[in-house]
């Protein structure tokens, strides 16, 4: 068994030679059963990454691997809901998941996937073009989680859900993967839907990776400091705004904080929104992509 | 990881029966439901109108025939050059059933490039399948395959059928059906079939490249038709042909005409038949007689079989284009 799900270096993609990156140089490692938010702007390359993990795209430069492997193949082992929910419109909700049940003989499991549509109150004979956005995402939840993936892939899973049944889903969709030890990797450009429930964080701007590893150590390794205005010049500042006399800023500390300075924990929206702000801060990788697993282990004990 | 996979397996997996579709012949054949029953249907109206022609619709007009007392030759009578209504039926159904054999590589193609490919692509439900446990290569093989083995299932029972109506009513036909008439030559021979193959071989090619259901119907269509239209010009020069010479004018059909012109007293040829009567020209060049390139009757199989080779060779490279494109494309 490998204790990586997905790892990518010097992962590039290109769409055409005229447009622009879409990803550009990006290296991260993210461990197996983490649940790891990718966040960043529209367009940052996030749903492109995804594609690329599913096996959709072929990369431009560099390698993605999942599990060790190409994602090709492993196909079998992951399991992907692309942004816009792609189903069958003209087929009822049960003959979508006996789709599920041709589709992968050898790892349906038909009482997940029924559950999660009888949990929504779904009519099996109902088409799927008579679905609301809610109750589509619900079947292509069904469709992913009847899979029984090892690496399930969520691509703005729940941008067209009301609050309620974006809470319900989500529940069904952790308490799924903490059961199985899933490896989850959703992206979001709504950082609040993330909070609570991710361990593991990547984000991207501009497509390239600007953070990546434990949650719990990139919000460890940033201060949120605040006080009179004064210079932070032996830590690295990702963002500072001032007013009037009073600076608030957002750094990687370097050092011991001179005592003017008013110290917190940022939170993951205040952490994802000082690097939104400041593209030119300097990109930190706490995934420790090139060591063994083992250095990785001591090198996030040292950092906590 | 993949040994706990497998032990869990078999409580999963269900015995089958073997002639039941399952897998990715069973997500076509759903997803393309009525595509299939279109085509059940369509190849039902030919098959009935064919035998109607072989059955019913020829007595009836064999008895109109009979009945206008044409069919002794004794009394020469202008009327005779008309079918009656029987006999125009007769005509006008078997137009239609060979009408409708033509245009099935065209609607073929267009509903590969549009729905089968060009829809899926864009509305992302080939992306839903190849993130299941099937490759992409898996997926178009099957989409390529399953349509070809019913394609091939339903035109071959139809071009029996068109040789046998054919074979059975040569009184019915009158001077307006020839062996070699391109909507006939087809249907009597592999060639339906093979040029329905072509079509669905273009539509999955311009359905990956277009990956939009509405320009991959439209491009589908527009080569698939260029395809059928063009290919049978080539048609006369895949099988040396015959020549004959007489020394006054040709009356009737020799069969498939290849070339004609005049010949002079030492053999040479002149594209013009007898100078287009010009005695100046015939008697400067010294022109003999006319002569004909054709093909005989004999020559429809060696004929069919060169031309089904061509086609399917550009079958196949069709089908290899999108494969490479696909792969290409996809991890």
């Amino acid at each position: 068994m490998s204790d990586t799900a997905m790892e990518a270096a010097g992962l590039g993609k290109r769409f055409g030679r005229r447009k622009g990156w879409a990803l550009r140089e990006c290296a991260f490692r993210l461990p197996a059963g983490r649940v790891c938010a990718v966040v960043g702007p529209n367009g940052a390359g996030k749903s492109t990454l995804l594609a690329h993990a599913a096996g959709l795209l072929r990369p431009t430069e560099g390698t993605l691997t999942v599990f060790g492997t190409t994602p090709g193949a492993a196909r079998e082992r992951m399991a992907y809901v692309a942004q816009d929910k792609p189903l069958h419109a003209h087929l009822t909700v049960e003959d979508t998941l006996r789709l599920g049940r041709e589709l992968n003989p050898r790892r349906w499991d038909a009482a997940v996937a029924g559950r999660v549509v009888a949990d929504g109150a779904l009519d099996p004979d109902a088409k799927i073009r008579d679905l609301s956005g809610g109750q589509r995402t619900r079947v292509a939840l069904a469709l992913a989680l009847g899979k029984r993936p090892e690496l399930l892939l969520l691509d703005e899973p729940m941008a067209d859900l009301d609050p309620l049944a974006r809470h319900e889903l989500m529940g069904t969709l952790m308490a799924d993967a903490a059961d199985n030890g899933t490896t989850v990797v959703m992206s979001s450009h709504v950082v609040a839907e993330l909070e609570g429930c991710c361990d593991h964080v990547l984000l991207l701007g501009a497509g390239q990776v600007r953070l990546a590893g434990p949650l719990d150590d990139l919000l460890a390794a940033h201060t949120l400091v605040s006080g009179p205005a004064a210079a932070l010049d032996a830590h690295t500042v990702v963002e500072s705004r001032t007013t009037g006399r009073q600076t608030t800023a957002l750094i990687r500390a370097g050092g011991r904080l001179a005592g003017t300075w008013q110290s917190a924990t940022p939170t993951l929206e205040e952490l994802v929104l000082a690097h939104l702000r400041s593209p030119e801060a300097p990109p930190l990788h706490l995934d420790a992509d090139d060591a063994t697993d083992e250095d990785a282990d001591t090198s996030v004990e040292a950092a906590v | 990881m993949t040994a706990v996979t497998t032990t869990e397996a078999p409580a999963r997996t269900r015995p089958r029966r073997p002639l039941t579709p399952h897998g990715v012949t069973w997500t076509l054949l759903r997803v393309h439901r009525s595509a299939l029953w279109f085509w059940i249907l369509y190849v039902a109206v030919i098959a009935a109108a064919l035998l109607w022609l072989y059955g019913p619709g020829a007595h009836a007009a064999m008895d109109e025939l009979v009945r206008s007392r044409c069919r002794d030759g004794v009394i020469p009578e202008l009327g005779c050059d008309a079918p009656g209504p029987a006999g125009a039926r007769w005509d006008a159904i078997l137009s239609l059933a060979g009408s409708m054999i033509a245009l099935a590589p065209v609607l073929i193609a267009t509903w590969a490039g549009g729905s089968l490919i060009g829809r899926t692509l864009e509305d992302g439900t080939a992306h839903l399948a190849w993130t299941q446990s099937v490759s992409p290569t898996r997926w178009l093989a099957a989409q390529l395959a399953v349509p070809a083995v019913l394609i091939t299932a339903g035109m071959l029972p139809l071009t029996l059928l068109h040789r046998m109506t054919w074979a059975a009513h040569p009184e019915l036909r009158h001077d307006s059906w020839n062996w070699s008439d391109s909507q006939i030559y087809n249907a009597n021979g592999i060639l339906a079939t093979v040029y329905a193959l072509l079509g669905l071989a273009f539509g999955v090619l311009v359905g990956m490249v277009a990956r939009r259901s509405m320009t991959g119907l439209g491009v589908s269509l527009a080569a698939t038709g260029f395809g059928v239209r063009e290919f049978p010009s080539l048609r006369p020069y895949l099988w040396p042909a015959e020549t004959r010479k007489i020394t006054g004018d040709f009356s009737g059909s020799l069969g498939m005409p290849v070339g004609e012109g005049s010949y002079t007293s030492t053999g040479a040829r002149l594209p013009d038949v007898l100078c287009g009567g010009r005695a100046s020209c015939v008697a400067r060049h010294g022109v003999v007689g006319e002569y004909r390139d054709y093909h005989p009757a004999a020559h429809f199989w060696p004929l069919q079989l060169v031309e089904t080779g061509l086609v399917l060779t550009v079958a196949a490279a069709a089908t290899a284009a999108a494969f490479w494109l696909l792969r290409r494309r996809t991890a």
